[in-house]
């Protein structure tokens, strides 16, 4: 056995009001790649984080190659051993591939006694990392002109270019296909085999069997536990993942009647879905079960005419509207909460009474006047109906909770009277009391006869929440399962695994 | 708070500068913000709407100058007060396109709209030397002067200082009464009436219409505008167009005022409305400002130009002054908002 490379001590990282890693104590061996999981909120990005030098945990000891070491920023990470790779890529678009390897340190020659940078030097160090990688990349093209894969690529050499102890990988394909994330599968083994501990973070289950040599799993902060993947399978991973969830389910009287209110045919939109098709019918909750990156948030704003399909169709009540737009589809009574409220759902500069009419002006004025007094009233009736907590309704949206501020963004909303409502990952940042007041709403939407559609990452919510659940895919609709006859953990387990 | 500062501003020239604290004083200081005042308003809609318009100097200008030149040609076809009129519609018309234009080339080819006013800058600069080629043109009429320069005559018994001594007040509240008012009344600046009017028309809009409350948030955050099923697009272009309706409204009161099309007027007028509208509070990244406060920053700075000139004040300090004090102005505006943050 190799001797460990990255190594906790009890690390602990409290942040007020919550633990967010409780005593985790792990070792990650060289030349080999290990497998980190959890679900949402388990720790997993806290532990990255540390890691990665951009938050410092409350106690414990962090260990590369045996030695202590405290990372204050970023910087003292990499030069502490620890390189990262993030999801998002972090690369200059304008600038070479050899710039963007060497950025901040490429070597530079005398010449006339001036100080220069030495290109050929640069493009020779750069491409002899890329050949050593078996990357097929010309270190000399400009990185915009680079595949989503090929800059992960260079991302990694970028990483790999500080000759680290620990090479730290963030969902790293979550944007490849199949064929790309074979290639980057054999490259990481070869960094593996350099002596590399490789910190694979994911949520794609069935990956694992193909890259990961161990598995790591957290919950509610704690190390459940490590094994060797050949000991692994999908079923113990989410066992572990998730624990002993109790299903709880919705309230009985929600009965779903037979005329669709909202039918989708054959929508697509090129690398993000294609060719879903369903049905929501009057007082129904349909939930969609999908990972990070199945295509379910694009789906949505499709659907909602954000960023129009390529193709497909969508009628609401027997009607449908061209151009495919948001007001078009306002109109036709539909409504979309979007999956990031603060960027996409809400105007952090304005105050809640605001925010809640933004999809409701011209009917909230009478003969083309608002009136600061009626929408007073009718903005205090709706924070009562929400329970949305604040002092005034004047008061800066901004400084509501996330919860608060979910529910300005389903009130305004409500306040179109809408047909159909899209609820896109409405509990994410929400706590447990402001998680069933929403839960509670979409409820007394479907009595009054409306249609939602809800879209989580969090599975035991659409178990509890919904009537009927699909599973999205790489994009596709995967199958259907009634939320009585399944566990949350048998969904994730399908979610996962191909 | 920019209301208190004002008021100080008042307090202190009234006390230090002879001659400033009189009706016909004040009057002329609203009297000369009028113009440029007109603009400012429709920059207010622009700047809340997250966009600029550099523009309207010259657009000031090309207004004035085109003016000149379709009553000339106009003349011998139409009576002069029909020309004027008609003349004036198509110059309204002519700014509403060039501003719907701007807004247009940025929403279908996101150019900023930093850029494309800059094209107009210079391009109806040109425009407006090209039609009067670098001479005044001088077709208006005499009483076309009132637009911009006229006074609405008050009849002499509305002068307080004609009968305050009939009421037996002390002396010096009646020897205020006389030094304030001054024994001849001038009337109301006819502009001043014009741009208190635009005033409460934007005022109104901005405040209490559907379209207002979508100018904010279409500024504060575009993409939640657009989720919430608002036409931004069509908001942009039409905030663009307002302001440049409204600077070619300017460019005719201005061409009133020194009776002629001249292509030399208005210069560097783009940084006085855009530095009024800021003062007032409006913030250049969008989402927030109010007509209210724009006035009060017009106010302010024909006050402190107006009280230097009284004081003697070397006309090249004047400029380093007001320079100093848009940046002290902005400063403390932001100081607080900047230290929320961290």
């Amino acid at each position: 056995m190799n001797p460990p490379r990255l190594q906790t001590l009890a690390l602990r990282k409290e942040y007020p009001g919550t633990v967010a890693l409780d005593d985790v104590s792990v070792s990650w061996a060289g030349g080999q790649v290990h497998a980190l999981l959890g679900k949402n909120g388990a720790g997993k990005s806290t532990l990255v984080k540390i890691f990665a030098g951009s938050v410092q945990p409350t106690s414990g000891q962090l260990l590369v190659d045996g030695r202590e070491v405290r990372l204050r920023s970023p910087l003292e990470a990499l030069r502490a051993g620890i390189a990262t790779v993030y999801q998002e890529l972090s690369l200059i678009p304008s600038l070479t591939v050899a710039e963007n390897i060497l950025l901040g340190r490429l070597p530079q020659a005398r010449r006339l006694g001036l100080r220069r940078i030495d290109w050929p030097a640069a493009i020779r160090e750069a491409q002899r990392l890329l050949d050593e990688m078996d990357a097929a990349v010309d270190a000399r093209r400009q990185v915009r002109d680079l595949s989503v894969a090929q800059q992960q690529v260079v991302e990694i050499a970028k990483a790999f270019s500080s000759r680290p102890s620990v090479l730290m990988l963030d969902e790293p394909t979550s944007a490849l296909s199949k064929h790309e994330t074979a290639n980057l599968f054999r490259l990481v083994r070869q960094l593996a085999r350099q002596g590399v501990a490789v910190l694979y973070i994911t949520h794609r289950l069935q990956e694992l069997a193909d890259i990961a040599d161990t598995v790591t799993v957290l919950r509610d902060g704690k190390r459940v536990g490590s094994l060797p993947m050949r000991e692994a399978d999908a079923p113990t991973i989410v066992q572990m993942m998730f624990g002993h969830v109790t299903p709880r389910h919705r309230p009985p009287d929600l009965v779903p009647g037979p005329e669709p209110l909202l039918e989708v045919r054959g929508l697509s939109r090129k690398g993000k879905f294609q060719d879903v098709s369903f049905t929501v019918r009057r007082g129904e909750i349909l939930g969609i079960a999908g990972m990070l990156g199945s295509g379910r948030t694009e789906l949505l704003r499709a659907i909602f005419g954000a960023e129009p399909p390529d193709s497909g169709e969508v009628v609401v009540e027997g009607r449908s509207i061209r151009p495919h737009d948001p007001p078009s589809m306002r109109a036709l009574g539909l409504a979309l909460t979007p999956e990031n409220r603060k960027e996409e759902g809400l105007v952090l500069s304005l105050g809640t009474r605001p925010n809640l009419f933004l999809a409701s002006l011209d009917r909230m004025a009478r003969w083309g006047v608002s009136s600061n007094a009626r929408e007073r009233h009718r903005a205090q009736e709706l924070v009562a109906q929400l329970a949305i907590q604040t002092a005034d309704v004047d008061f800066p949206v901004a400084s509501l909770s996330g919860g608060n501020q979910q529910k300005v963004v389903i009130g305004k909303w409500l306040n179109t009277e809408p047909r159909v409502v899209l609820f896109d990952e409405p509990t994410r940042g929400v706590d447990l009391v402001a998680k069933q007041q929403i839960f509670e709403v979409m409820w007394d939407l479907t009595r009054r006869g409306l249609g939602c559609v809800f879209v989580s990452s969090e599975l035991e919510e659409l178990v509890e929440v919904c009537h009927r659940i699909l599973i999205l895919k790489d994009g596709r609709i995967a199958g259907e399962v009634q939320p009585e006859a399944i566990t949350p953990n048998d969904l994730a387990v399908r979610c996962m695994t191909a | 708070m920019l209301e208190l500062v004002l008021l100080l501003l008042v307090v202190v020239l009234a006390v230090k500068a002879p001659g400033f604290f009189t009706a016909d004083n004040l009057l002329n200081v609203l009297r000369n913000v009028s113009i440029q005042g007109v603009i400012a308003l429709g920059m207010t809609l622009v700047i809340v709407a997250g966009e600029i318009d550099l523009s309207v100097g010259s657009a000031v200008a090309f207004a004035g100058c085109l003016l000149a030149w379709l009553v000339q040609a106009m003349a011998h076809h139409l009576p002069p007060p029909l020309a004027v009129a008609a003349g004036s519609v198509l110059v309204l018309l002519a700014g509403a396109l060039i501003g719907a234009m701007s807004g247009w080339l940025r929403t279908r080819f996101r150019v900023p709209t930093f850029i494309v006013t800059l094209a107009w800058f210079t391009v109806l600069r040109g425009a407006a030397q090209l039609i009067t080629n670098g001479f005044p043109i001088t077709p208006f009429p005499e009483w076309f002067s009132f637009l911009g320069s006229g006074y609405i005559p008050l009849p002499q018994w509305f002068n307080p200082a004609h009968w305050a001594d009939s009421l037996s007040l002390p002396a010096w509240l009646g020897g205020w009464i006389h030094s304030f008012f001054g024994e001849q009344f001038p009337g109301i600046p006819f502009p001043a009436v014009l741009f208190l009017a635009t005033f409460g028309v934007v005022q109104f809009l901005m405040n209490s219409t559907p379209f207002g409350r979508a100018v904010y948030a279409v500024g504060g955050n575009a993409e939640a505008a657009r989720l919430s099923g608002i036409r931004v697009s069509r908001i942009k272009i039409i905030v663009m167009a307002t302001v440049a309706a409204l600077s070619a409204f300017a460019g005719i009161l201005q061409a009133s005022q020194i009776q002629s099309g001249s292509a030399s007027t208005a210069v560097g007028w783009e940084l006085d409305v855009i530095s009024a509208v800021i003062i007032g509070g409006a913030s250049l990244s969008g989402g927030a400002g109010r007509v209210w406060g724009t006035l009060v920053g017009l106010v302010f700075l024909g006050v402190l130009v107006n009280g230097m000139t009284l004081l003697n004040t070397n006309e090249y300090w004047q400029s380093v002054v007001r320079g100093a004090l848009i940046l002290a102005a902005v400063t403390i505006h932001f100081a607080p908002r900047e230290s929320q943050r961290t």
